[in-house]
C-alpha cells in the first residue's frame, strides 16, 4: 500500500488554525459529555469510599455477614410492622448508633438516607396530608378552593410522619448492611442463606459489568471530547450523542460480557458463587443477634402497648 | 530446546490435536478454515499471523471455549466437545489442565478485588481454603503484585492487570498454558518478565501455546511455529528458525512487508542453522 497514492492532499496541507491568537472565547457550562465523565468519576469515588468504609474494623465490619444479613431483615420486617412515630423513631436512633460504632461518618450516613426520602416518598405522602384527602382536624390552613376550606389534617400529617419514618429506619439498615459488607462477601452471604442462584449470579454480574461498562463510556466520551472543536454541544446534538452512545454500548456490553463469560467458564466456573472468606460465627456475632431479638421484641412491645 | 526438522511432532504422541477444524462467527466471517494441528507435552508454539487470521480462535477452540463447526479436537486423549464438557467431571479435569490469558485483560479481570480474582479458579476447582490461601499468596508474591491484593481491578494500569491475569491462570496449576498476544500492551521490562517466566514454565513441563505477531520475542517463546495466511489456513508448521529464516512465507502471510528482512535477521542476530 503506498502512501502517497492513497494520502488525500488536503491532510498533507496544514490546516488554518481555528483561533491562532490568545484571546480570550465564551466561557461554556458542560454538557452531556462532561457531566457523564464526571458523573463515572464521582460513582468511582463513592465506590472506593464504599469499599474504604466496608475495610473499617468497626462493629457491623466485625460481624459474621450471614448474621448481618439476617438480623438487618430481621429489623427491617419489624420495622414494617410498626404503627407509632416515637418507637419509629427510636429504631431510627438505634440504627444511628450502629452507623457510629460501625465508624461511619455521621453526617455521611444521615445524608445518603435523607437524599432519597423527598424523592421516593414525598410524591406519595404530600397529597394524604391535605384535608381533602385525608379527613380530619385542619392544623394547617392553606385557605379555600372552589369554597371548601384547605389545609393540612392532623390525621395527615400523622401518617405522613409514619411513612416518611419507616421509610428511613428501612433505608438506614440497608444502607447499614450495603455499606459496611464488601460486595463479594455480601453475595456469598446471601447464597450461604439459600438464596436463589439465579439471583447471585445476575446480583455478581450485574457489579462486574458496572465498572466495565463504566470504563468504555468514560473512553468514549473522553475520545468525543477530544475531538470536539466547535462550541458547547446543545440539546439536539446532546441527544443524539447519548443516543448513539447507547447504542455503541449496548454493542460492547454484549461483545464484553460473551468475553467475561467465556474467561469465568476457562477457570472452572459453573454458576455458583464462592467466596475466598470463610465465615464463621463467633461470640460478637451471638451477642449482635441477641441483641437485635432484643431489640425487635422491646420496639414491637411498645408499639403494641401504646395501642393501634 | 531447540525443534529440529527431525523431531518434528506427530499426531501420535501429542497432547493436543485438531483435525480438520473449520470455524465461523455468525456462520458468515469464516475465523478457521481446515486448520489441522497438534501439541506435544512439554512444547513451547508459537501459532503466529496477521490480524485476523484466525490465531484467538485457534487459541478459543484449544480452552474448549469454542468448538468447530467442523473438524475435530482432541485433549488429553478425549474428544473436547459441548456436549462432552457439559460433564462436570470432564470439565473440571479439563479447566483445571488448561490455562488461558486472554488478550484483553480487562475482560478476564472482574471480580471485586484482586485477591478474589486469583482464589476464582481454585474456588471453583473445589481447592481447600487453606490451600487456595497459600496458592494465592504464592502467586501474589510471585508476580510481585503482593501490594494489590486488596485493590479493585478498575484501579490497576494495563501492565498491572496483566500480571493478575496471569497470577489467576497460573494459581490453578494449569499442565497446558494458552496466551493470547501475551507481550502486546506490555513495557519492556515487563516483556522480558513475562519471557523469563514462560521459559521457566516451559522448563518446568509445562505446554506453551502461544498466538502472536511479534517476531523480535518469538525465539525465546517458541520451539515451534505455526503460521496462518490471511486465508485462515495454516502456511506452515515448523521450528521457529526455518520459520524466521523464510522471508517470502513471512511476507506472503503478512507478518513483514516484502523486501524486508525479519526482526532477528534486521538487527544482526545470529539464526540457528
Amino acid at each position: 500500500m503506498s502512501a502517497t497514492s492513497t494520502t488525500p492532499k488536503w491532510l498533507l496541507q496544514h490546516e488554518v488554525g481555528l483561533c491562532p491568537c490568545a484571546c480570550i472565547g465564551k466561557r461554556r457550562k458542560g454538557g452531556v459529555i462532561e457531566k457523564t465523565t464526571s458523573g463515572a468519576a464521582a460513582l468511582l469515588r463513592q465506590t472506593l469510599f464504599s469499599e474504604d468504609v466496608a475495610g473499617e474494623r468497626g462493629l457491623l465490619q466485625r460481624l459474621d455477614p450471614r448474621v448481618k444479613v439476617l438480623s438487618l431483615l430481621g429489623l427491617l420486617v419489624v420495622t414494617a410492622d410498626l404503627r407509632h412515630i416515637p418507637v419509629l423513631l427510636g429504631m431510627y436512633a438505634g440504627t444511628l448508633a450502629l452507623a457510629a460504632a460501625s465508624k461511619l461518618r455521621l453526617s455521611f450516613f444521615v445524608k445518603r438516607v435523607w437524599l432519597f426520602i423527598p424523592v421516593f416518598t414525598g410524591v406519595v405522602v404530600l397529597p394524604a396530608t391535605l384535608n381533602v384527602v385525608t379527613h380530619g382536624d385542619i392544623v394547617v390552613p392553606l385557605g379555600t378552593w372552589f369554597g371548601h376550606h384547605l389545609g393540612l389534617t392532623e390525621q395527615g400529617l400523622r401518617s405522613a410522619g409514619l411513612v416518611v419514618t419507616r421509610v428511613a429506619t428501612s433505608i438506614s439498615l440497608v444502607v447499614l448492611l450495603t455499606i459496611s459488607t464488601p460486595w463479594a462477601k455480601l453475595l456469598a452471604a446471601l447464597r450461604a442463606l439459600r438464596a436463589p442462584r439465579l439471583l447471585i449470579l445476575v446480583l455478581g454480574m450485574a457489579y462486574r459489568y458496572l465498572f466495565l461498562l463504566l470504563n468504555a463510556v468514560t473512553d468514549m466520551y473522553v475520545a468525543r471530547r477530544a475531538r470536539t472543536v466547535a462550541g458547547a454541544t446543545d440539546a439536539t446534538s446532546g441527544r443524539l450523542l447519548v443516543a448513539a452512545s447507547a447504542g455503541a454500548l449496548f454493542g460492547k456490553a454484549q461483545t464484553l460480557a460473551e468475553e467475561v463469560h467465556l474467561a469465568m467458564v476457562a477457570r472452572g466456573y459453573a454458576g455458583d458463587a464462592r467466596s475466598v472468606t470463610a465465615f464463621r460465627m463467633r461470640l460478637l456475632d451471638a451477642a449482635f443477634v441477641l441483641a437485635c431479638v432484643a431489640a425487635a421484641v422491646a420496639a414491637v412491645g411498645v408499639d403494641r402497648l401504646l395501642g393501634r | 530446546m531447540t525443534v529440529s526438522d527431525a523431531d518434528m511432532p506427530t499426531a501420535d504422541d501429542a497432547l493436543l490435536i485438531v483435525e480438520g477444524a473449520s470455524y465461523s462467527y455468525l456462520d458468515r466471517f469464516p475465523a478457521l478454515d481446515d486448520v489441522s494441528m497438534s501439541v506435544q507435552s512439554g512444547e513451547k508454539v508459537a501459532l503466529l499471523g496477521a490480524n485476523g487470521c484466525g490465531k484467538s480462535t485457534l487459541l478459543k477452540v484449544l480452552a474448549g471455549l469454542l468448538f468447530p463447526d467442523r473438524g475435530r479436537y482432541t485433549a488429553f486423549a478425549a474428544h473436547v466437545t459441548e456436549d462432552g464438557l457439559e460433564d462436570a467431571q470432564f470439565a473440571r479435569g479439563f479447566r483445571s489442565r488448561v490455562g488461558v490469558v486472554f488478550q484483553n485483560s480487562e475482560a478476564q479481570v472482574f471480580s471485586p478485588t484482586v485477591r478474589e480474582e486469583i482464589a476464582f479458579g481454585p474456588l471453583n476447582m473445589g481447592l481447600e481454603r487453606d490451600e487456595i490461601a497459600e496458592r494465592v499468596d504464592d502467586s501474589l508474591a510471585m508476580l510481585d503484585i503482593l501490594d494489590l491484593a486488596d485493590r479493585a481491578p478498575y484501579q490497576l494500569s494495563g501492565g498491572q492487570k496483566k500480571r493478575v491475569a496471569i497470577a489467576s491462570v497460573l494459581v490453578m496449576n494449569p499442565d497446558v498454558l494458552l496466551l493470547d498476544e501475551p507481550t502486546a500492551t506490555l513495557d519492556a521490562r515487563t516483556q522480558d518478565w513475562l519471557i523469563d517466566l514462560l521459559v521457566e514454565l516451559n522448563a518446568a513441563g509445562k505446554t506453551i501455546v502461544l498466538a502472536t505477531h511479534d517476531l523480535n520475542t518469538l525465539d525465546r517463546l517458541a520451539d515451534r511455529c505455526i503460521v496462518f495466511s490471511e486465508d485462515h489456513r495454516v502456511a506452515t508448521d515448523g521450528p521457529t528458525h526455518r520459520v524466521l529464516r523464510d522471508q517470502d512465507l513471512l511476507a506472503a502471510v503478512n507478518l513483514v512487508r516484502a523486501g524486508s528482512r525479519s526482526p532477528r535477521l534486521a538487527a544482526g542476530w545470529p539464526l540457528p542453522s
